[in-house]
Parts: C-alpha cells; sequence; structure tokens
C-alpha cells in the first residue's frame, strides 16, 4: 500500500513538474501583460516537436536539443507577442480569441506537416532505470522533476535578486507606475513572453521521451497548468509552483481510489471547486473585481 | 421631494480608510456642491450611494428608507442618478439612443435637450464620435431622461474646455430650474462649483470637515488649513 | 434591396434538392446543423459580450437528454428535441448563474472548466453515455404526412426549418427591447446597471437561452449523424463555434450563417485537405482580430454601402 502511494507521489510530482513549467510561463505573462494565453498548450507540444527534430536530425545530444528548441520556442514566442499581442493590448476578448487561432493554427499545422500519429522520442541516456526502495523510474521522471526544480529556484532568485527580475515584478503589479518609474515595460513584454515560451517548450522537450510526442499533447497539461494556477492564486508565482506540483500529486494518487478514465477529470473538477469555493486561490493576488 | 441621510459610513480598501465615519443630512432641496483634497474619499461616498461598493458600516437612507447595500440597478430604480468621473456613454449606440435607452420621457424630450445643448445635429451619429466635452454634455443629458429624484455629478466639468463649461453649467441650472431636484456634485473647479451650488459640503480624509455657503467655505479656517496642510 | 436578396435566398434553399446532388446536400444540412450553437453562441459572445469556451458542452447536453430518451425510454423525436432543448436551456440558467458570478478571465476559465467537467461526464459515464465510443441507435423522425426523413432531401428541410426558426429567434430577439439591453451590456454593463438594469438577470437569461439553442442544434445534429459521440461537444468544438460566430460576424445577424458556410462549405468547395483548412481558419482567426474584428458580416457591410 505505502509502496504505491510512493509510486503515484514521485509519478505526480513529475507530471506535477511538467504542470508547473507551463503555469510558470501563463502566470509570468499574465502578471507583465494581464492577458491568459490559452495558446500555451501548444507552445509547449511545439517545443516537444522541435526538439524532437533537432535530437534526431540535427544532433544527437539531448542537452543540445533541449536548450535549442527552447531557443527557438522562444524566438517564436517574441514573434507572437510582437505581431499578435502587442497589436491588440487592452482588448482582452481580442486577444483571447487571437490565442484561440493560434491554437487551432499551431496544432493543426503541425498534423499536415508530422502526421497525426505519436512520435517516438528515444533518449536512450535517461531511459535506464533507478531504484527508490522497492520501486524503479526511469532516470527521465526523476530528471523531469530535478530540472524543473532547479529552473523555479533561480527563477525565484532571478526574480527577487537581479535588477531585471525587479523590474519585472514591478510591471507585474503597477504598469502604469512601472511605466512613470522609466522601467521599459515594452521589453518587459517581448522577453518575459520569451521566457515563458521556453519554459513551456523545456516541458514539452522533457515529457516527450517518456510519453511520446502527439499533437494534442498539449491540450491537457494547458488546462492542468491552469488548474494549478488557479488553485495556487491568480497572478502568485510561487502559487503557480505549489498549485501546479499538488494537481500532478492528487491526479496522480487519485488513481489509487478512482477508475484511471477519470484521471484527467480530477483537475477540472478541481478547478471547478476552487472557483466555487476560494476564487482567490491559495495565495491570490490579484483582486477580483472590474478585471 | 427626496431627502437623504449619510449616516457615519466607513468604507476601507486594504489599509486605506477610504471613509472614516461620513456623515451629513440634507433635507431641502438644491444643488449642494462636494469639495475636498484627493483622497478625501468624495468618489467613494458617490460609490456607496449608487451600489457599486458596499459600505463597511453605517447606513445610507433616502426619503427616510434605508437603502445601504441596495444593488445599482435597485437604487437607479428608484431615482438616483449618477453621471461618473470618467464620462461613461455607450460608444456604439447613437446620442439618441443613448437618451432613449431606459427612459421616462419620450424622443421629443430627447430632441429638445439635444437642442440645449447643441448636440442635435449629432442625434443619430454613434457617441464614440463625440468629443470628451460633447460626451459630458450627452451624460448629463441622459440623466434627465429618467426622472432623478437625487442626481450625483461626480466632476461633471473635468476636461472640459471653458466654452462648453458655460453651456453645461447653463445646462444644469435650467436644468434645475425646470425639475428641481436634490442635486450633489463633487468637483475641484471651485469657480465652477462656488457659482453654481447654494451650499457647499468639504469632506477630508473620509469625513465631513465643515458645511455652509459658498462665502463661508471659503473664508473658514479648517478648509484651507485641509487644502493647504 | 434587402428583402429582394433575402427573397432569393429562400428560394435558392428551397430550390437546392431538386437541383443538387447529394454531396451538396449532405453539405448543406452540415452547414445548417453548425449554424444552430452557432446562433446561441452569438447571442452570448457578439451581442452580449460574453465569451463562454463551453459552449458545445450544452449542445451535447440536448443530444445526450434527448438520446437516452429516444433509445432508452422510446420517446418520439419531436417529444425529445423539445425536452432536450429544456434541459440544455436549464442547465445552460443553473450553470450561467454559477459561471456569471466572474468577470473577464475567470469567466473564460470557469466556462472551460465546466465545458471540460461535462465532457468527461460524457465520456465516461458509460452506464448512460456509452461513454467514449458513442451512442449508437439515434432513430430519424418518424415519417411526418409524406416526409420520411430517412431520405437525404428530406431531412435537409427539417434541418433548415430548424436552422431558420434559430435564426427567426435571433431577430426577435435581436430587435426587442431586451435584446437592446443585451448590447448595451456589451458596450458597458456598469452604466446599464446605472440605468436601472440587472446585469445579472439579463446575462443569465442570455446564457440560458444561448444554451437552449445550442441543445437544439445538438439534437438535430446527433438524429442526422444517428449517433452521439462526446468528440462533437468537446473543447475542440466548443473553439470551434466561437471561431465561427467570429469569422461570420459576432453581433450581426448573418453572422452564424456566414461562418457556417465558410467553415463548412469553403472547405469542401476548394477541396482542401481538413488539416491545413483548420491552419487557415486559425490564421484567418488572427488575422481577423488584428484587422477586421467585425468578421465577414462587417467586410460585407462595408462593401454593401459603398
Amino acid at each position: 500500500m505505502l509502496t504505491s502511494i510512493l509510486e503515484q507521489t514521485v509519478n505526480g510530482l513529475m507530471a506535477g513538474s511538467v504542470y508547473v513549467l507551463i503555469a510558470l510561463g501563463m502566470v509570468l505573462i499574465y502578471g507583465v501583460m494581464h492577458v491568459l494565453n490559452f495558446a500555451h498548450g501548444v507552445l509547449f507540444m511545439l517545443g516537444g516537436y522541435v526538439c524532437h527534430f533537432i535530437f534526431t536530425r540535427v544532433t544527437g545530444s539531448y542537452l543540445l536539443a533541449i536548450v535549442l528548441s527552447m531557443a527557438v520556442l522562444a524566438a517564436i514566442g517574441i514573434a507572437l507577442e510582437r505581431g499578435v499581442f502587442r497589436p491588440l493590448q487592452g482588448n482582452l476578448r481580442n486577444q483571447v480569441i487571437a490565442s484561440l487561432g493560434l491554437i487551432l493554427a499551431i496544432e493543426h499545422l503541425v498534423i499536415a506537416v508530422w502526421g497525426p500519429n505519436a512520435l517516438q522520442f528515444k533518449v536512450p541516456a535517461t531511459s535506464a532505470l533507478v531504484p527508490l526502495g522497492e520501486l524503479r523510474f526511469p532516470v527521465q521522471h526523476l530528471l523531469v522533476i530535478a530540472v524543473t526544480l532547479t529552473v523555479v529556484a533561480a527563477l525565484f532568485i532571478f526574480l527577487r535578486r537581479s535588477k531585471f527580475g525587479t523590474a519585472v515584478r514591478a510591471a507585474s503589479q503597477d504598469r502604469q507606475s512601472a511605466m512613470v518609474v522609466g522601467i521599459p515595460v515594452e521589453r518587459i513584454d517581448w522577453i518575459t513572453f520569451a521566457l515563458g515560451t521556453a519554459l513551456a517548450a523545456l516541458g514539452g522537450a522533457l515529457i516527450g521521451p517518456l510519453f511520446l510526442v502527439f499533437p494534442q499533447m498539449g491540450d491537457a497539461p494547458m488546462v492542468k497548468g491552469l488548474a494549478g494556477i488557479l488553485l495556487g492564486g491568480m497572478g502568485s508565482v510561487p502559487g503557480a509552483v505549489i498549485g501546479g506540483l499538488l494537481i500532478g500529486v492528487v491526479e496522480s494518487l487519485s488513481t489509487l481510489v478512482l477508475p484511471t478514465d477519470y484521471r484527467d477529470s480530477v483537475a477540472f473538477f478541481i478547478m471547478v471547486a476552487i472557483l466555487l469555493v476560494r476564487p482567490r486561490g491559495l495565495f491570490g493576488v490579484r483582486v477580483r473585481g472590474e478585471d | 421631494m427626496a431627502s437623504l441621510r449619510i449616516d457615519d459610513l466607513q468604507k476601507r480598501y486594504g489599509g486605506i480608510a477610504a471613509l472614516a465615519g461620513c456623515s451629513f443630512d440634507i433635507e431641502t432641496p438644491g444643488i449642494y456642491g462636494l469639495i475636498g483634497p484627493n483622497g478625501a474619499g468624495k468618489t467613494t461616498l458617490f460609490d456607496v450611494m449608487t451600489g457599486i461598493a458596499p459600505p463597511d458600516a453605517g447606513r445610507v437612507v433616502l426619503d427616510g428608507r434605508d437603502v445601504t447595500g441596495f444593488a445599482a440597478h435597485r437604487l437607479a430604480g428608484l431615482g438616483v442618478s449618477r453621471s461618473f468621473q470618467e464620462c461613461r456613454v455607450f460608444p456604439e449606440f447613437s446620442c439618441l439612443e443613448n437618451l432613449l435607452f431606459r427612459a421616462q420621457e419620450p424622443q421629443q424630450e430627447a430632441l429638445r435637450l439635444l437642442e440645449m445643448v447643441n448636440l442635435a445635429s449629432y442625434a443619430t451619429e454613434p457617441a464614440a464620435k463625440l468629443s470628451f466635452g460633447q460626451r459630458r454634455l450627452l451624460e448629463l443629458v441622459g440623466l434627465f431622461m429618467r426622472r432623478p429624484s437625487v442626481l450625483l455629478l461626480d466632476e461633471p466639468a473635468a476636461g472640459v474646455n471653458p466654452a462648453l463649461l458655460e453651456l453645461l453649467t447653463g445646462f444644469i441650472r435650467r436644468m434645475y430650474e425646470e425639475r428641481p431636484c436634490l442635486t450633489l456634485v463633487v468637483e475641484h473647479n471651485m469657480e465652477f462649483i462656488m457659482g453654481l451650488a447654494a451650499e457647499i459640503v468639504v469632506m477630508h480624509q473620509g469625513s465631513v470637515l465643515d458645511r455652509g455657503t459658498p462665502q463661508a467655505i471659503q473664508a473658514s479656517p479648517r478648509v484651507i488649513e485641509a487644502y493647504l496642510g | 434591396m434587402r428583402i429582394a436578396a433575402l427573397i432569393l435566398l429562400v428560394a435558392a434553399l428551397g430550390a437546392a434538392p431538386t437541383v443538387s446532388p447529394p454531396y451538396l446536400l449532405h453539405v448543406l444540412v452540415l452547414c445548417c446543423l453548425v449554424s444552430i450553437p452557432a446562433v446561441g453562441l452569438n447571442l452570448m459572445l457578439g451581442y452580449t459580450g460574453l465569451v463562454s469556451l463551453g459552449h458545445m458542452a450544452f449542445a451535447g447536453i440536448g443530444a445526450y437528454t434527448a438520446a437516452v430518451l429516444m433509445v432508452d425510454a422510446k420517446l418520439g423525436f419531436w417529444a425529445a428535441l423539445a425536452l432536450g432543448t429544456l434541459a440544455a436551456g436549464a442547465a445552460g440558467g443553473a450553470i450561467g448563474a454559477v459561471c456569471l458570478r466572474f468577470r473577464s478571465h475567470f469567466f473564460m476559465i470557469v466556462t472551460l472548466a465546466f465545458g471540460l467537467m461535462l465532457f468527461s461526464v460524457m465520456n465516461n459515464w458509460d452506464d448512460v453515455t456509452r461513454g467514449a465510443a458513442g451512442f449508437p441507435g439515434i432513430p430519424r423522425p418518424v415519417p411526418l404526412g409524406g416526409f420520411a426523413f430517412g431520405r437525404l432531401e428530406n431531412f435537409y428541410y427539417l434541418a433548415l426549418g430548424c436552422a431558420a426558426l434559430a435564426f427567426a429567434v435571433q431577430w426577435l430577439v435581436v430587435r426587442s427591447e431586451f435584446g437592446r439591453i443585451l448590447v448595451a451590456l456589451r458596450q458597458d454593463e456598469r452604466l446599464a446597471q446605472a440605468r436601472g438594469i440587472n446585469a445579472m438577470r439579463y446575462k443569465t437569461a442570455v446564457f440560458a437561452l444561448g444554451s437552449a439553442i445550442a441543445g437544439f442544434g445538438g439534437v438535430l445534429q446527433v438524429s442526422f449523424l444517428r449517433v452521439a459521440a462526446p468528440a462533437t461537444f468537446s473543447l475542440g468544438e466548443s473553439i470551434n463555434a466561437v471561431l465561427v460566430v467570429i469569422v461570420g460576424g459576432a453581433g450581426s445577424l448573418a453572422g452564424p450563417a456566414l461562418g457556417a458556410l465558410v467553415f463548412v462549405g469553403l472547405p469542401e468547395y476548394l477541396r482542401v485537405a481538413s488539416e491545413w483548412r483548420l491552419v487557415v481558419f486559425g490564421v484567418v482567426l488572427v488575422l481577423l482580430m488584428l484587422f477586421a474584428p467585425r468578421g465577414l458580416a462587417g467586410l460585407l457591410e462595408r462593401v454593401w454601402r459603398r
């Protein structure tokens, strides 16, 4: 019994790590630009595809493939911010609809180019099994958790200690005041977007070797990342981390008591529950109201 | 004729007390000015009085009836009409459509009022096409289409050039002559409000500081100190 | 001028079965079926400004209610149609009342969440909905007078009639005081409230109405396809519904029809593979937001004026 719980907890932390990467990207973008980028899931998926491509066609180094795919997606993120989100600034409805259009365009572009079937993403270096008590986990599992925690730590240091990070926090708290003080909010916009997209790409690159790479792979994670943000509190970066991990762990543990078919639905039910009971989430920062 | 009583209203936003025991009574109809330095709580008072924000404590009594915490639409139904600091009109509706929306006066009246403020030629134009000052006038005219018993004007002169300001002042005076009602005007433009109001209420740091005729207020040492100190 | 065009359109649509091949007729039926939920969403999104990302879940409620009634309870099509529509409307009223407590971002997220929740119920509640494989054996309506609805031409007239009914309801709403209030709410809700409008009541009402219309379309759709599948009412389909409304022209009477025609008919006409079609649609949606937010109806209006 205990081993099952431990096994599912580790699985949950792994899945949760992926949700954290997506959630972080979304919450950073939301904080600075005040727009929820629903297209984050397809960017995550695209990161997986690009990493796969680079790994199988360009370089056999998984590490290099990850870094390069993050760079490619960051560039795409900048293009999207400048081309789509910046011009629509201030018009939430149109921004959201544009992001829906991006979801359609990117997801079906991938299907048109790579085909609808899943791709195998074998990374021999990380397939080895690591024993943990009675259990065995692929290295990749633990890699996902480790990389995510490292990235989160780095992000925290960046936001709290660096000059640019402080500027990002200022811009997300009060954009007008930040502008008055001379903070280059426009530059922060596209850099934050690039950062968020790179994080999503990292998620896709890390999860690919575990669960195949397929066009719809970002759909559920996006919603779960969203659930994580809601649980943690809209606009809160630590909240996104805790929320994402919690969603992953609760979801995995639920398979011990519910039929596995319902696994995906757990996150949806949590979302509805949070919105009904405590919309502010655990560490909610933004005040609801005339948003 | 409407009477208004504000009874010890309290309202905090985060750590800041926007209203800290605000109380006053208005029994006689007239145009009253509401002035005070920035942060005195004037717009918050309006928000509470029009149901946009519920107070933490205290009461709003309209015609002897406790209307504290009533929803905005319900207060509107009771005859409380308000203009907004940032000036709100329906941008896609034409001027006429703006006036006729939920109006209690007929179309002829709308056209007559538009004529009074020199906007008759814009009757079928979308409100978005008007200049800011013209939109202020439109917003103001719209209030009178609903036969208000209490009129709350939130900085109607802000952002209006002197020529239109004269038109605006004249319109308010004329409307008051035709349909007198309890009118409370928040303003920073001293010349405008001192010339318009019969009595001035001064707010400072969330409560009423002083009250009296424009002359008395201008000479009151407490008021002067509040503005300068 | 407009009346003449409309009469011509009605005549053309009426004559379609006699002059078009079955393939084209099939496409026209699909256009009608897509346009009906789009009308519901147009009232909510186009006229009132409510961005719902879970709209098709209500089409699913109508569809599955009718499926259970027709197959398990052996009820006739027309009763199932009425009850399915009612069920969707009631669900819309109840869920809408909850969702509408939230604004902007949160409203979209709640509608998204409810849509996903309903989808997972349709997908997993095997006992009632037959699960992911779908609910088979849904009949066409029993023959009415001389009309046997198993035949494509006859079902076409049914679909056309139902679509016409949906558009008629839309027209009645839009030209009524209720419709005017919805448009006012979209422009400035706070101002509307200051003018005495109980915003919550009106928004809930239009949410319920839009959901009922979606349910109406859902019942028709599964009767046509003879099967109810969860995939038809997924998040992806809800996004497509938004696409149809926006491309056609949100907040215009003809919008849902234009959007449905473009979404269903155009790729068939161009014989484009379905994946590239959706890529193009996605890109068009983004471009529209940037350059022509009023969609096709807006563009047509500009051309008409010249």
